[in-house]
């Protein structure tokens, strides 16, 4: 089974060759047979790379250790549910599931739009099989999947004890999910320069696709956020690594895209600027990758150091050159069809959304590299780290959080006084007395100040825009409160859906406004002990320590010190922290132990335990207590912000769009041209 | 005198009962300090926690401080995170001891840049070309903003000079006339748009 793997993937590089070769010829022909002829190397790639992956998964659930990445990754007694996963945790896994994936996005965008968008398809299959085929071709050349070990070991290596966490079995996924989606706007936007339709027939095929990647990249990093609290056990979510940057910064300038192509799609502006940004996302998509494998930049979540990071490098010097030299050839074509009217706009709102949202990318971007760029000017290394990030990024993210409440405040085209005045009122007002408050109970931290005002303020905004919405229905056709809200998200699925995200995004600031606030302490306990500990809201915390109980589970040894905890004297529970020794299945330790945190949730703090050690070898314990604030707010706005994504995006099966409607009048005006 | 041989028995007896009763209740609490029956399964031994382990200018110095271990964590985050790194405990109690020895806190970091270089900062101090990294996004804001507002500008400079309010001028030509039924489908098709 491993050979046909191996096989497939040698057969797919043929075909993607040929079919990107075809789709590229059919492009610029026109020939109809070539255009077939590419959609079927799109098609039989597909089933190539889910053959490749059945193999794959076939030797995983096999333990056939005779295969190198099997060996590495898996082991006897790995549970299954992780045997899965063990797909795509190590790189040459991973480069398969990127490529499967890529493919059945690829295949579904060609199917979905047969026989629509007849002179962009070509190009759009050439550009999705060209980067399907640089995929398969970093496997075959540089790192295969399938590559066999000279010897049958008795057991594998076994997965990383970190990675053995239900959030990771579904945080890669959707992450990868995001990047890959990204790669079908990018594919129309190609096609548009390529073919030189440049109206908004592109934008119109990639609506949903730009929001669906979008959603699967916040799924993914909230996540990983997730993921990263409750296993690495560092007591936070985010630490500003170069990956998780890398992951960030697509995710901006897809924002970004979501918010400027409204007013291309309206007003006929900001094409080469949207363009701009599709590319950017893309090419951002990529450059993640090559920091996650090519060890240029120390991160904590990189796979093993490989040469495949110059095969990224090499491809996103080549995308990026060629896409914008396309950009560039066309410039003059993109030309808008209106002028902004008003600096108080929706329009200049927006555009200035956009530039805050690049803005940070760009000292994202700046930051990670920052290091690499001093070792090249002055031979030194620096460290950037998240005194650096926050620094730079905490002012830039409160003006970013105080313009989502401006944006849907303002009318289009131009805001007269009065329309200002009745949409500021409230909210500015709300936002005022929020500062005020916080500061009278004497809040410490004035960036925290800010962001709860300022949340204050856009929740004010979304919740007039509902209310105002709701009573217009209610006093037009008499409908109940509920069925008119219900109504009103329906009839306008991508506004309102719209506000929803940006309620969740409030959550997700509250919540790291939270971490100013965070407290940690480190105690000794030995059994029947106590400690207090007082939390920002002045609750006092009581722990007794329990014992350490040691006992195998699985396919590990557990270390598990328990706590009772009290909260002003009222019982809470028991808390309970392990240490982990993860064995193989002869019963010899594999990996360091790792640790497994307590933690107790509600709206207003987390009471997050470790459990450091023992002292001695005795059930003494020591124990790092963190009490973090607000950090409910972050998943539960992690989840918000995904039900407003899921609500733009959903079919309206109603009258068409603005886009449509400016597309179905380029049309008129080119037949009437003709 | 059987009787009180018994009674005085029964007494020693429930006396001695009673001290080994208030003996245990006194062990009570090591009873649960018996030794793991596989320690090395618990992970590293731990030292017990002193008040320093605690100490606020002790964190803020760690927290500045990069662990050399090569885990890109700074050095309280990684001694209390990972617990088999022995270099962070180690960079901890050279802080400690550098404080006891009457540094100030930045001369402690001070030390550990003199030591290790700049990579020990988790953020470039703020010299020379550093200044860089910090200044090049805001530079980045402002020049965005140059940008934009020329684009604006310019957009501004073709746009006609329109009224406001009032009639057309009359060198503009006749004005643009609609009926009532054409001006109500404008505005349904205004509404419409703006959703």
């Amino acid at each position: 089974m491993t050979d046909i793997g191996n096989i497939a993937l040698w057969i797919a590089l043929l075909i993607g060759s040929w079919g990107s070769a075809v789709a590229f010829a059919a492009g610029r022909s026109r020939r109809a047979d070539l255009a077939l002829s590419a959609e079927r190397s799109m098609f039989v790639m597909w089933g190539l790379l889910v053959l490749a992956s059945a193999a794959l998964m076939q030797a995983l659930l096999a333990h056939d250790f005779s295969i190198e990445y099997v060996a590495a990754y898996t082991s006897r007694n790995l549970p299954v549910f992780y045997t899965w996963s063990a797909f795509y945790a190590g790189q040459k896994g991973s480069l398969l599931f990127w490529a499967v994936v890529l493919a059945t996005f690829s295949a579904a965008a060609v199917l979905m739009n047969r026989g629509r968008y007849r002179e962009l398809m070509p190009h759009v299959t050439g550009v999705l099989l060209v980067t399907i085929t640089f995929f398969v071709a970093v496997m075959v050349f540089a790192s295969n999947p399938f590559e066999k070990l000279g010897f049958l070991p008795q057991d594998g290596r076994g997965l990383n004890p970190q990675l053995q966490n239900p959030g990771m079995v579904i945080h890669p996924p959707m992450l990868y999910l995001g990047y890959i989606g990204i790669a079908v706007p990018f594919a129309f936007a190609v096609a548009a320069l390529l073919s030189g339709k440049l109206d908004t027939g592109w934008l119109q095929a990639i609506r949903r696709w730009t929001i669906a990647s979008w959603l699967f990249l916040s799924v993914g990093v909230i996540l990983g956020m997730w993921w990263a609290y409750v296993e690495l056990g560092w007591g936070g979510y985010w630490a500003w690594d170069p990956v998780e940057n890398a992951s960030l910064m697509p995710w901006l300038t897809m924002t970004a895209f979501l918010h400027s192509v409204m007013i291309q799609e309206k007003r006929g502006m900001l094409k080469k600027w949207n363009l701009g940004l599709i590319i950017g996302s893309f090419l951002l998509s990529i450059f993640g990758t090559f920091i996650t494998r090519s060890g240029v930049i120390a991160s904590v979540h990189s796979f093993a150091q490989s040469n495949v990071g110059w095969f990224f490098l090499g491809f996103l010097v080549l995308a990026g050159v060629a896409s914008f030299a396309l950009l560039a050839y066309r410039w003059p074509a993109l030309a808008a069809e209106a002028r902004l009217e008003s600096m108080v706009s929706r329009e200049a709102a927006f555009l200035f959304n956009n530039l805050i949202f690049i803005v940070i990318t760009f000292s994202v971007f700046w930051g990670t590299l920052f290091p690499v760029l001093s070792e090249w000017v002055r031979g030194t290394k620096v460290t950037v780290g998240p005194p650096f990030f926050n620094q730079v990024n905490i002012p830039l993210g409160l003006l970013l959080l105080f313009l989502t409440g401006v944006g849907p405040l303002i009318a289009w085209r131009q805001a007269s006084t009065a329309n200002l005045r009745r949409q500021f009122l409230w909210p500015v007002a709300g936002m005022l007395v929020a500062g005020a408050l916080l500061a009278a109970l004497r809040m410490s931290d004035a960036w925290a100040i800010a962001a709860f005002a300022l949340a204050v303020f856009v929740t004010v905004t979304v919740a007039q825009e509902f209310v105002r919405g709701t009573l217009a229905r209610h006093r037009q056709y008499g409908e109940a409160w509920p069925l008119a809200v219900v109504r009103l998200v329906g009839r306008n699925r991508r506004r309102y859906g719209g506000y929803v995200v940006h309620l969740g995004m409030v959550m997700l600031f509250v919540g790291f406004a939270g971490m100013a606030f965070k407290s940690d302490t480190e105690v000794t306990l030995r059994p029947g002990q106590t400690t207090e500990v007082r939390s920002p809201y002045g609750h006092v915390y009581r722990f007794m320590h329990q014992g350490i109980s040691q006992y195998e589970q699985l396919n590990r040894f557990v270390s598990a010190a328990s706590l009772d905890v009290y909260r002003d004297g009222k019982y809470l529970g028991v808390m309970k922290s392990e240490k982990r020794q993860h064995m193989d299945s002869m019963g010899q330790p594999t990996f360091e132990p790792s640790t497994e945190v307590a933690i107790r949730s509600d709206v207003r703090e987390d009471l997050y335990i470790i459990f450091a050690g023992s002292v001695e070898g005795t059930e003494e314990a020591v124990y790092r207590i963190t009490i973090n604030p607000l950090v409910w707010w972050v998943w539960y706005g992690g989840m918000v912000l995904a039900l407003g994504g899921l609500i733009s995006m959903w079919p309206t099966g109603r009258a068409p769009t603005p886009v449509k409607r400016r597309a179905d009048l380029a049309g008129y005006v080119a037949r009437v041209d003709a | 005198m059987w009787r009180v041989s018994m009674r005085s028995a029964l007494a020693v007896l429930a006396a001695t009962l009673a001290l080994a009763s208030i003996a245990l209740a006194q062990q009570a609490p090591d009873t649960g300090q018996g030794r793991l029956a596989a320690p090395r399964m618990a992970g590293r031994g731990q030292a017990p926690v002193t008040a320093r382990d605690n100490d606020s200018t002790v964190k803020a110095i760690e927290r500045q401080l990069r662990c050399t271990c090569g885990c890109n964590l700074d050095v309280f985050t990684c001694r209390t995170t990972d617990f088999t790194c022995a270099t962070s405990p180690a960079m901890h109690r050279v802080v400690v001891a550098r404080l006891d020895s009457g540094m100030t806190a930045a001369q402690v970091i001070a030390a550990f840049q003199q030591q290790y270089g700049e990579v020990v900062l988790m953020s470039p101090p703020k010299h020379g070309f550093n200044w860089a990294a910090y200044l090049m996004p805001f530079v980045g804001l402002f020049i965005g903003l140059g940008i934009v507002g020329a684009v604006m500008r310019g957009w501004f400079r073709v746009r006609p000079r329109q009224p406001l309010e009032g009639g057309a001028p009359a060198e503009a030509g006749a004005a643009p006339t609609a009926s009532d039924d054409e001006m109500q489908r404008l505005q349904r098709e205004l509404e419409r748009f703006e959703a």
